[in-house]
């Protein structure tokens, strides 16, 4: 406990620097995230008073009594998760939550159980799930991304490769087996790739980065990649595949094995690009080769803001947006709606109000540290909706 | 071995044993007052005394408590046939001999099979998971063995008192370090300095032919076959050095010496009388180290590579055992809303219960034939 609450503030600050350094895209980014709010306020106030809609306001309602809440699950929400964490406890301090990464499947089954408060996913439930444990909901608190990470020595991280879902399906399944076959090359003109093979990384534990990289890869290659996605999957044999638990497991992993790819959540990017690792463009469905920025998050998300149903639930992969990219997610909070007692149910609510709040947890001040990007505020509308649910 | 004879011969009067000691319980004082030589001046103190040192009462619930593990084995042996039954049913006999490892599609409708319910695609097998669990311990036995019975004879025959104490201490300390202890060390140091150094050393040398093979690729980068059965191996030195060391104490000097003034060197000596004498009491330390390396669960889990589903490829790749898969995968199973995955977790506990009762049976047998026909002093005399 004393290391992860000495480390949280150290790793901030190299957050910082780092996104000091590279000011010109998190500005771009956040002021895109902000123009995009502002435009989508505007227009969806008329909405909001029609509906009835639930105010932020009325949901953080801070218990006066201590409360102590528990959170596990997405070890991509983690870091963020962290940082509200201790930004709650420091304006309230009868509110403690002990947070831990441990994989989405624990936290959605650990929520779903009753064992913890809120369960942290990057994959929505299963319909099967929701029938399982009546009451449960995914509540969207952030939207986060993947990066493709590989470690390939002599390929600089400043240059990124280009892959597709068809380059990374062939990866994955070994039939590409090595950084200079033509496939990858083609996608990669005027780079020398080395002879070097290839080692596929995939996580050991039940993980909502596997259901998105999953589903990345049967979305963008239907044909080449028929494994339904999951958050454990049944990975085809590969010579020399690694597997890793958590996104911490992945950076480590990626590093000790040159000649890695590694699916590693935008949070991580720091300690990703910190241990030598690089990441790809990807091709989206228009064609386009995106980096994973706040930018191309954003614009990516903006395509399935209208169609976010009532539930929350919406698969955001490989979608019709010309400069998206091509793996983005809501990070969800797995709540049950009935909780123990009332007090608990309040610190839920405030916790998780405030978390989506544009000026408390999805202020760019705790967002651009982990790459994430806020809610538009028809999701927001969305996600109140869910927290007033919670008693 | 007397309280066992009561138990076998006492077996049928347990269905009453139980109503009669809660009612003895219950009665205790009154008993106790009427009997003669209770001693009525002692007190309520003198009937307590009875209560539990009594001719009638202290035997039938000795008996009762004798009667534990078995009930204890049997109802975990129940509760996870109980939980296992969708599992068994549903996966069948191609479970042993599968290498896949698949959840199905938990975001797709329940569908049902043979009145079980499983997500569209579910399928398991448990083949790499046995092959692993018995290849992780047995390379654990062949490498722990010699150096366990190694050690206890240097220790016993060679060296002075003082350091002789010193080193069964050091050996009891080992056998003391939690699992998670040692398996943070493998996966940090011992794993990455295996494969980086030692491994690397004859890997790429192997010649590429069927059985060969196995021993043949690239290292990896420290989860694997070899470090896991290495940290086992460290494990159950200790185990097997420290009871043969007590065995070897027991060993006569007298023979042992006779033997040498034969002319005897002390590998001819240590062959023909010390290793005989000890042999059946090494052969119970061997097995009761290999029962603990089969269901060894937290140190394999950090050195494995917890890969489940896929064969085994080589000495160095990543696999899995049994005990390591439920531990990593039952928090995903969960997930899984059929139950199917919980309930394959079951199955595969059954099978792991199963192996290492297999394994302890073995080991009474082998120590019975061990110990009825060699003889103990002067074989090959």
């Amino acid at each position: 406990m004393p290391t992860r609450q000495s480390g949280v503030p150290t790793n901030r600050s190299r957050i910082r620097r780092r996104f000091a350094g590279a000011g010109l895209l998190s500005v771009l980014g956040v002021t895109a995230v902000l123009l995009s709010a502002c435009s989508s306020s505007s227009s969806s106030s008329p909405t909001t008073t029609t509906t009835p809609s639930v105010s932020l306001s009325s949901l953080e309602k801070w218990p006066t009594t201590a409360v102590s809440l528990q959170e596990t699950g997405s070890s991509l929400l983690y870091p963020l998760f962290n940082l509200w964490e201790e930004q709650i406890h420091t304006d309230h301090s009868n509110v403690t939550i002990t947070t831990a990464s441990t994989g989405s499947g624990t936290g959605v089954s650990d929520a779903s159980n009753g064992t913890v408060n809120i369960g942290a996913s990057d994959a929505y439930l299963s319909p099967g799930q929701v029938a399982a444990a009546p009451g449960i909901e995914n509540i969207p608190l952030a939207i986060s991304g993947q990066e493709i990470n590989y470690n390939v020595p002599g390929i600089s991280a400043t240059s990124h490769l280009k892959l597709d879902g068809s380059v990374l399906a062939q990866i994955y399944q070994g039939t590409i087996t090595n950084w200079n076959d033509p496939k990858i090359a083609a996608l990669n003109p005027g780079v020398t790739l080395p002879n070097l093979t290839i080692i596929p990384i995939h996580r050991s534990d039940s993980s909502g980065d596997t259901f998105l990289f999953s589903s990345f890869l049967s979305d963008s290659d239907p044909t080449g990649w028929t494994i339904a996605p999951g958050t454990t999957i049944s990975w085809p044999n590969v010579a020399g595949e690694v597997t890793a638990q958590g996104n911490g497991g992945m950076v480590q992993a990626c590093q000790k094995n040159p000649g890695c790819v590694a699916y590693i959540g935008i949070s991580y990017q720091t300690e990703a690009t910190g241990a030598g690792l690089g990441y790809a463009a990807l091709q989206n469905k228009s064609g386009n080769y995106e980096l994973p920025t706040q930018a191309t998050f954003s614009d990516e998300a903006a395509g399935f803001t209208s169609s976010t149903p009532a539930s929350g639930t919406i698969s955001m992969i490989y979608g019709s947006a010309t400069d998206g990219y091509p793996i983005v997610n809501f990070e969800y909070g797995i709540v049950l709606s009935k909780q123990s007692s009332s007090t608990t149910a309040q610190a839920i609510r405030a916790v998780l109000a405030w978390a989506i709040d544009p000026n408390g947890g999805n202020a760019p001040t705790f967002l651009d540290q982990v790459g994430f990007v806020a809610l538009p505020t028809q999701i927001e509308a969305i996600s109140s909706k869910l927290i007033s649910k919670i008693s | 071995m007397t309280v066992g004879a009561t138990v076998s011969k006492t077996d049928t009067d347990l269905p009453t044993a139980a109503p009669s000691q809660s009612g003895g319980g219950g009665g205790g004082p009154d008993p106790g007052a009427h009997d003669p030589s209770g001693g009525g001046p002692a007190g309520p103190g003198a009937g307590q005394e009875k209560w539990w040192r009594g001719e009638r009462l202290g035997p039938q619930v000795l008996r009762v408590v004798t009667h534990l593990p078995l009930i204890v084995l049997v109802l975990i042996m129940a509760a996870l046939i109980w939980k296992a039954i969708p599992a068994i049913r549903y996966n069948g006999f191609g479970f042993f001999g599968r290498s896949v490892w698949n959840f199905g599609n938990l975001y797709a409708p329940i569908l049902h099979t043979h009145g079980v319910a499983h997500p569209p695609g579910a399928l398991y097998g448990a083949l790499p998971l046995i092959l692993g669990t018995i290849g992780s311990s047995a390379i654990a036995m062949v490498l722990a063995l010699p150096v366990g019975v190694g050690t206890a004879l240097v220790v016993v025959e060679k060296l002075p008192p003082r350091l002789s104490y010193g080193i069964g201490f050091c050996l009891e300390i080992l056998a003391g370090v939690p699992s998670v202890v040692i398996g943070l060390w493998g996966f940090l140091t011992l794993g990455p300095f295996l494969m980086h150094h030692v491994a690397t050393l004859w890997a790429n040398h192997v010649p590429d032919v069927p059985v060969l093979r196995f021993f043949r690729g690239p290292t990896g980068n420290g989860q694997g076959l070899l470090t896991s059965g290495v940290i086992l191996a460290m494990m159950i030195v200790p185990i097997i050095a420290a009871t043969t060391r007590d065995l070897l104490r027991q060993v006569p000097r007298g023979t042992v010496e006779g033997a040498v003034a034969l002319g005897m060197t002390d590998a001819e000596a240590a062959n023909t009388v010390t290793i005989p004498w000890v042999r059946s009491g090494v052969i119970g330390a061997s097995m009761l180290g290999l029962g603990r390396a089969l269901g060894e669960t937290i140190a394999v889990a950090m050195v494995s590579g917890v890969l489940v589903g896929s064969p085994i490829r080589s000495l160095y790749s990543a696999f899995s055992t049994i005990a390591a898969t439920i531990v990593s995968q039952l928090d995903g199973a969960f997930t899984d809303a059929s139950g199917l995955a919980v309930a394959t977790l079951a199955e595969l506990a059954l099978v792991l219960l199963v192996i290492t009762l297999l394994a302890n049976v073995g080991a009474r047998l082998l120590v019975r034939r061990v110990a009825t026909t060699a003889l103990p002093v002067g074989r090959g005399i």
